[in-house]
């Protein structure tokens, strides 16, 4: 008997399941990020509002990523539904705070893939996945990067304007 | 099944059988053959993989704890693909051991497919 499901598509079902997973995650990052560029912007932090921006399209090109890793493995990409995205923060120091949670869940997210995909011995998952663990390594740096600034400068007198202003010259930029 | 011919039955392997249904593969036609609900219907790859998550989708438990008065049946429909299926309870636990069944002896071929024939060409 032919091994029909395997010439169709390379990933195994719990695989596809769980990059579908991640898709969602990814635009769910995107939405949360373009919420947080929101909020700064109408609290007057341009920078940070320009830096969400920017994170915003990274997640959503993460998203596009992986989309078309499961259609050209024959898998069934599922463009995802957003909902629940956080609009309100309660200082300027939470909204980075929630994007370092965001970014560390992700990694965890992506981590239990990889776990699967060993499983299984998926080593092509593996490999596509590689990129993706650099990746958070930067994004957690940057964020973690960020929220040091309320320490470093501190939120007294102009400090929430100077944090604003560095925010965007994190840069990661390790050869290893 | 009796009214089906199909020719030559070689081309035609039993997947997995229930004393309600059975599947069957045809490696020439790249698809599966259902014969349950008293009809015989064909499914490719991508119909096929509808047709599981819409089973599964199904949820059996709030079917029978519906204490309405209306009749139990359920609609399985698949887009894009030839066949709809009218189930009653007991016909939709039937189909859903019937596709768990299926999908074990895929995944058994696969694994045979993989440590077996793949590596010992
Ligand atoms: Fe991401
Ligand atoms: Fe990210």
């Amino acid at each position: 008997m032919k091994d029909i499901t395997r010439v169709q598509c390379l990933l195994s079902t719990e695989i596809e399941a769980l990059l579908n997973q991640q898709i969602k995650k990814e635009a769910q990052s995107s939405s949360a990020y373009l919420a947080m560029a929101s909020w700064c912007d109408s609290h007057g932090f341009d920078y940070s509002s320009d830096y969400f921006f920017k994170q915003s399209e990274e997640e959503r090109m993460h998203q596009m990523k992986i989309f078309k890793y499961v259609l050209d493995m024959g898998g069934n990409a599922i463009s995802p539904e957003v909902t629940n995205i956080q609009l309100e923060f309660n200082s300027f120091k939470e909204v980075f705070e929630e994007a370092l949670e965001a970014e560390i869940s992700v990694t965890q997210s992506l981590k239990n893939i990889a776990a699967n995909c060993y499983k299984e011995q998926d080593f092509v998952t593996i490999e596509f996945l590689n990129w993706f663990f650099k990746e958070q390594r930067e994004e957690e740096y940057k964020a973690r990067r960020a929220l040091e600034l309320f320490e470093v400068i501190g939120e007294e007198g102009t400090g929430r304007w100077e944090i604003d202003k560095h925010v965007n010259d994190i840069e990661y930029n390790s050869e290893a | 099944m009796q009214n089906v011919v199909i020719a030559p039955s070689v081309e035609f392997v039993e997947v997995f059988q229930t004393s309600n249904g059975a599947v069957f593969q045809s490696d020439k036609e790249n698809c599966w053959y259902i014969d349950f609900a008293g009809k015989l219907a064909r499914f490719d790859y991508r119909s096929l993989m509808k047709l599981r998550k819409a089973v599964y989708a199904i949820d059996i438990e709030m079917i029978l704890m519906n204490s309405e008065k209306t009749a139990d049946l359920e609609i399985v429909f698949i887009c894009a693909c030839d066949h709809c299926y009218v189930l009653n309870t007991l016909q939709i636990l039937a189909i859903r051991e019937l596709i768990e069944g299926t999908f074990v002896m895929l995944e058994l071929n696969r694994i045979l497919h993989d440590r077996v024939y793949r590596l010992t060409a």
